[in-house]
């Protein structure tokens, strides 16, 4: 006799398996199912309820049992993509410009791969991971980045003149894909009680993450300072922290759009490319976002140049 | 009626409205380009039985649309008077007595007193056969690139307008000109054949036959002269009128004992060429509004409502409309510069951290709870 928890993967293992989620990362799909069973949470209630699925349990308690074998099985894809996109994807060579001393690629490695594995622990990480990883999966920072690197434009000014980074595309990019990979960082210490701004526009406090870039430097040691702030500083808002830097305002600028990234998207007559449209949005309620409106603009004609 | 029967028999219906129109077409084309009495008798009954089919159809449509209170939708709304037009005036008026003509083997025109008018009335009814092409506006609801049932509407709306305008002027016309007397070819024909009966059958060419042959044979619409029950003049051997002329082909007078047969196929060639170019120019106006305004609707109509209706009604639709330059000041695309500027960013910020609507649906799951 199957085990609810048995019960429950083969259903959520089957939502997984829907052709209609086949485009999406792991952790879209996630988002997706756990939208559709909110949805349908009062059609699946009692139908989930029957002696078939889990009898005599309420919906909190199928819903419990259903996230969790959700989790275990978005886990069990998305860990080893993670750590291979870590160990191959992920050029650590750029880091010899922030430190003095050498470390050993495969110590900072394993602390990304044991930050991921801790950051997927929590809900409200996931979630504000689901976006930056999207980006990542899709490569979206690296196609805006190639074409910024070659027009020179602000983006470029930003990361090599204020920001000051004296490293060729190749490594800005891999700069840009570890900040959005250690976005996350800020959730590891956020309490649940964050307003409803923090939580739809993913910003956060800048003494909050003071706060944050404090215990990171102590835990993540063999992360230099500067990506850790680029890090941190992705989920401050542009408008209210000036200094933001050029890594992190563009990291969050990708998460937020990749989260709702759909790739082969059909697009309707008459209407505007996928990125085109997003960013357009985006530049009008850049101040809600904390966006800076002149990457967002710059970002907004190379989509239009490319019909992204 | 199941949704499968019918899609069948509106393709059967689909495919009549093509056929038919090749049909009117070629039976035009047969008689300008002089083809035998057999392949125009053989097209002349196929015309016959897709009147009759459109008959039937419009009847079967038309009751169905009664049993269900919605006759006056049907014939409205649904073009139905299009319906009506290019079935049963077309089979009481044209393809009928033609096939009647064919059946009796007779002269479709008897009498000299008769024969004016009745030909002004044949020209009419022919015209009237250019109404089928309105049957065409039935396919614009296979057209791809106006699915919106809005453009759909419209497009149909304006092409049946401007065809059935033209068809109703020119059927007006040829009727007012088979009651009006007016200087025309038909009347000049006529007259000469008036007078060429006169001459015959005086006594004073009765009297010089030599005479009266030479007469005959310069006048080329003279077919044959019987005088008494004897032939006394023929232009072609009998096989050649088998073979060539039908119903309608030839008229008959006859004076005092002298019967003349005049050769009508010049003027039914005149009025087959006009019929062609009619046909053509309506075409020409059916595929341009198909195929030119259909889509500039879609594109600057349609296109931009389903666009915002979308961004309306689904959460995780986000996507602009493109607003083009030179349409910028249209009320559609005003609206639409209000939705991208005004709507979709308020929608953004109030959907705040909800997820995407899921791409999932319960039907998915469907085979899991049975």
């Amino acid at each position: 006799m199957s085990t609810d928890h048995d019960k429950a993967k083969a259903f959520v293992g089957r939502l997984l398996q829907n052709p209609s989620l086949r485009d999406f990362s792991e952790l879209q799909r996630e988002e997706q199912i756990i939208q559709f069973l909110h949805v349908n949470a009062a059609q699946l209630g009692p139908t989930l309820s029957t002696p078939q699925f889990f009898a005599g349990k309420n919906w909190n308690q199928i819903f419990s049992i259903l996230l969790n074998a959700l989790y275990e099985l978005v886990n069990d894809e998305l860990l080893p993509k993670l750590e291979e996109l870590i160990r191959s994807k992920l050029d650590l060579a750029f880091l010899r410009h922030m430190r003095q001393t050498r470390v050993d690629d495969e110590l900072v490695q394993k602390q990304l791969i044991a930050f991921a594995t801790d950051v997927l622990k929590k809900p409200d990480a996931r979630r504000n991971f689901t976006g930056a990883y999207s980006a990542l999966v899709f490569g979206i920072a690296d196609r805006y980045l190639t074409v910024a690197f070659d027009q020179k434009k602000y983006v470029h000014f930003e990361l090599t003149k204020v920001q000051r980074l004296r490293m060729n595309k190749e490594e800005t990019r891999n700069f840009v894909r570890l900040t959005l990979l250690l976005r996350p960082i800020v959730n590891l210490g956020m309490s649940t009680a964050a307003t409803q701004q923090e939580r739809s526009t993913g910003m956060v406090q800048s003494q909050f993450a003071e706060k944050v870039m404090h215990t990171a430097k102590s835990e993540m040691k063999y992360i230099p300072e500067q990506a850790l702030k680029s890090a941190v500083d992705a989920s401050l808002s542009f408008n209210e922290n000036r200094f933001v830097e050029a890594t992190s305002r563009l990291a969050a600028i990708f998460a937020a759009r990749s989260r709702s990234y759909q790739p082969n998207m059909r697009v309707d007559r008459g209407a505007d490319s996928p990125d085109k449209s997003w960013i357009s949005v985006s530049r009008r309620n850049y101040k809600y976002y904390g966006f800076d409106i002149k990457m967002l603009d710059e970002l907004y004609k190379i989509a239009a140049e490319n019909n992204w | 009626m199941g949704t499968r029967t019918r899609n069948v028999l509106e393709n059967i219906v689909l495919a009549a409205i093509i056929l038919v129109l090749l049909q009117t077409l070629f039976e035009d084309l047969a008689v300008v380009l002089d083809w035998s009495i057999g392949v125009r008798r053989v097209l002349l009954i196929f015309g016959f039985f897709f009147d009759l089919f459109f008959t039937v159809e419009f009847v079967v449509r038309s009751y169905e649309a009664w049993r269900y209170g919605r006759l006056g939708n049907y014939f409205w709304y649904e073009r139905g008077w299009i319906d009506l037009l290019a079935s049963i005036p077309l089979l009481l008026l044209n393809s009928g007595p033609a096939v009647l003509a064919i059946l009796a083997g007779g002269v479709s025109v008897v009498g000299v007193a008769g024969m004016l008018n009745v030909l002004k009335v044949v020209k009419a009814i022919r015209i009237a056969r250019v109404l089928r092409l309105l049957r065409v506006l039935k396919i614009f609801r296979r057209i791809k690139n106006a699915e919106s049932v809005m453009a759909q509407r419209h497009v149909a709306m304006i092409s049946a307008t401007t065809v059935s305008v033209f068809v109703l002027v020119l059927l007006a016309a040829t009727m007012v000109e088979a009651f009006v007397s007016a200087p025309s070819l038909d009347a000049r024909y006529q007259q000469h054949s008036f007078d060429m009966i006169e001459l015959i059958s005086s006594d004073q060419m009765r009297r010089a036959p030599a005479l009266r042959t030479s007469l005959l044979k310069m006048d080329s619409a003279v077919l044959l002269v019987r005088d008494s029950g004897s032939v006394v003049f023929s232009r072609h051997p009998d096989s050649y009128y088998l073979r060539h002329f039908g119903p309608g082909d030839y008229g008959y007078i006859e004076a005092r004992g002298v019967e003349l047969f005049v050769d009508l196929r010049p003027i039914n060639q005149e009025q087959s060429a006009t019929n062609i170019r009619y046909f053509v120019v309506i075409i020409a106006i059916v595929l341009i509004y198909m195929f030119v305004y259909s889509p500039h609707f879609a594109m600057t109509v349609s296109d931009p409502i389903h666009i915002m209706r979308r961004g309306m009604s689904e959460k995780a639709y986000n996507l602009e409309v493109i607003v083009p330059g030179q349409y910028r000041h249209d009320d559609v695309y005003e609206l639409s510069k209000l939705y991208n500027e005004v709507f979709l960013p308020m929608k953004d910020r109030s959907s705040g951290d909800e997820t995407e609507v899921s791409a999932l649906k319960m039907d998915d799951l469907k085979d899991m709870f049975e």
